[in-house]
């Protein structure tokens, strides 16, 4: 029913409309919370998992602690809320947390892999709808899957807990990471995925692991290969245009390293209650179990946000940066510096600028050696 | 029993969140009418739903939205009685 009092409106137009409003003003309105390191798979290319978290000792935040944090963020604004991990159902108390999340007003995503959906959990999901639940599919083929997951019969438990929440219209999605080891599925995943009538993304732009960590990166994708991929998909290379078309206006920041809403407009917490500006940018965190999300957020964060460049960073010189991810995290896992260019991410945003811009910006005479194969 | 008498409390299937001066209200369950979008609310649509807490009676509220807002009581009557009507339509509040 529409009716003149009371405007219904889509939760995207809001968000626009607030972020309209709100301004330059700094505000968390958006945050992601790590119930857990820990996971039942055990992924070739996890960038954190129990084995790459840091210390697994530490105790993570307990349910008490968590319901305090949520009160804390909701007083300063946060309306979008993902919880993820790890596998955050590995937590015995995760539909508590979750519950009271909602109950909080807070428009609660999940990230999962799928495979701990019980009829009880989806039941619980469907009277409790949270605002997108998204599962992370790692093949279209059984030995492709666990090729990745590392766990016999968690293909099938996947796939049962897509039906599972599909048989009771929870809001789903579903998203895969491009690796050399599945690339070949990604075509079927997005028809399986149309097929059932929800999304499909697909991420081939793999990090390195929070531990600095190199193996991940061995599984990512040739930068021509990830643009055949963005070319093999109609509807793909179309979003490809439109963001280059967007992104290409923007102009470079030479003082910042940040340019991203990291720290603006949202944050991350781990397992253990650090706050960071965001979920790959981790190098300088605040312990929220010594002070206050309020203190954290208006004290420390933005020394991390306003971040000035140093004269020797060259990334936040080049007119592709908003195009190609280029990042202080992504370049803190990859080389221990956050200035220092990720070649992976600079070689695809030139394929792509000359893929999809309008005019193509001039190819760079040297330093980028565009062709190459360089994972 | 007369409107002026009524009695109404929130449904603890939707919550209300005040952002920047923006007051919406979030369905969570699933007996709300529309799960897909929030409804957001006016300065005086604001004010009602605040007063509304399973004790004041509508001609309280009544009373209070004239002194506070440039108003006719026939007016605001209207209007309280159509926002009442609505939101008790999208399940937001119900009658003691």
């Amino acid at each position: 029913m529409e009716c003149p009092h009371i405007p219904k409106i889509g939760y995207g137009e809001f968000g626009k409309r607030l972020r309209e409003k709100i301004g330059a003003k700094r505000m968390p309105l958006a945050g992601s919370l790590e119930l857990t390191f820990r996971c039942n798979l055990r992924c070739v290319h996890c960038y954190l998992g129990d084995a790459r978290a840091g210390n697994p000792e530490k105790e993570e935040l307990s349910h008490s602690e968590i319901c305090d944090l949520v009160d804390q963020i909701v007083e300063e604004g946060c309306l979008w809320l993902l919880l993820t991990g790890g596998e955050p159902l590995l937590r015995p108390d995760f539909l508590e947390i979750y519950t009271y999340a909602k109950q909080k007003g807070l428009l609660i995503s999940l990230f999962t892999n799928g495979t701990l959906i019980t009829p009880q959990i989806a039941d619980y999901l469907q009277d409790w709808r949270p605002f997108l639940v998204e599962i992370t599919l790692y093949g279209r083929t059984r030995e492709t899957y666990e090729r990745i997951t590392g766990v016999a019969g968690s293909y099938e438990r996947c796939l049962r807990g897509i039906e599972l929440l599909l048989d009771r219209d929870v809001p789903l999605r579903l998203k895969s990471m491009a690796l050399t080891l599945n690339k070949h599925e990604i075509p079927a995943m997005k028809e399986y995925a149309t097929g059932l009538g929800v999304g499909f993304r697909f991420d081939p732009m793999v990090n390195a692991g929070l531990d600095g960590a190199r193996e991940p990166t061995n599984l990512r994708l040739a930068p021509e290969e990830v643009l055949e991929l963005d070319l093999a998909d109609a509807e793909r290379a179309e979003e490809w245009r439109r963001f280059c078309a967007r992104a290409l206006q923007l102009a470079p920041d030479p003082e910042r390293i940040y340019i991203c809403s990291a720290g603006m407009r949202s944050f991350h917490i781990d397992p253990h209650g650090l706050l960071s500006v965001c979920i790959i940018s981790r190098g300088r965190s605040y312990d929220l179990r010594r002070g206050s999300f309020h203190e954290a957020w208006h004290g420390c964060l933005p020394e991390v946000r306003d971040e000035a460049a140093s004269g020797a960073y060259e990334c936040n010189q080049c007119e592709l940066i908003s195009l190609c991810g280029q990042c202080p995290g992504w370049a803190q896992l990859e080389h221990g510096d956050q200035e220092k260019r990720v070649d992976f991410l600079c070689q695809v945003a030139h394929l792509r600028a000359q893929a999809f811009a309008a005019q193509p910006p001039a190819m760079p005479s040297q330093g980028i050696v565009v062709g190459r194969v360089d994972r | 029993m007369s409107f002026s008498e009524e009695i109404y409390r929130h449904h603890d299937s939707i919550v209300s969140r005040r952002i920047e001066d923006e007051v919406i209200l979030v369905p969570i369950r699933q007996n709300v009418a529309d799960l897909e979008s929030i409804y957001t609310l006016s300065e005086v649509g604001a004010r009602i739903w605040e007063q509304i807490d399973g004790r004041r009676t509508t001609a309280e509220i009544l009373h209070l939205i004239v002194e506070e807002f440039e108003v006719t009581e026939e007016e605001a009557e209207k209007d309280l009685k159509e926002f009442i009507e609505q939101l008790s339509a999208i399940g937001a509040i119900t009658r003691v």
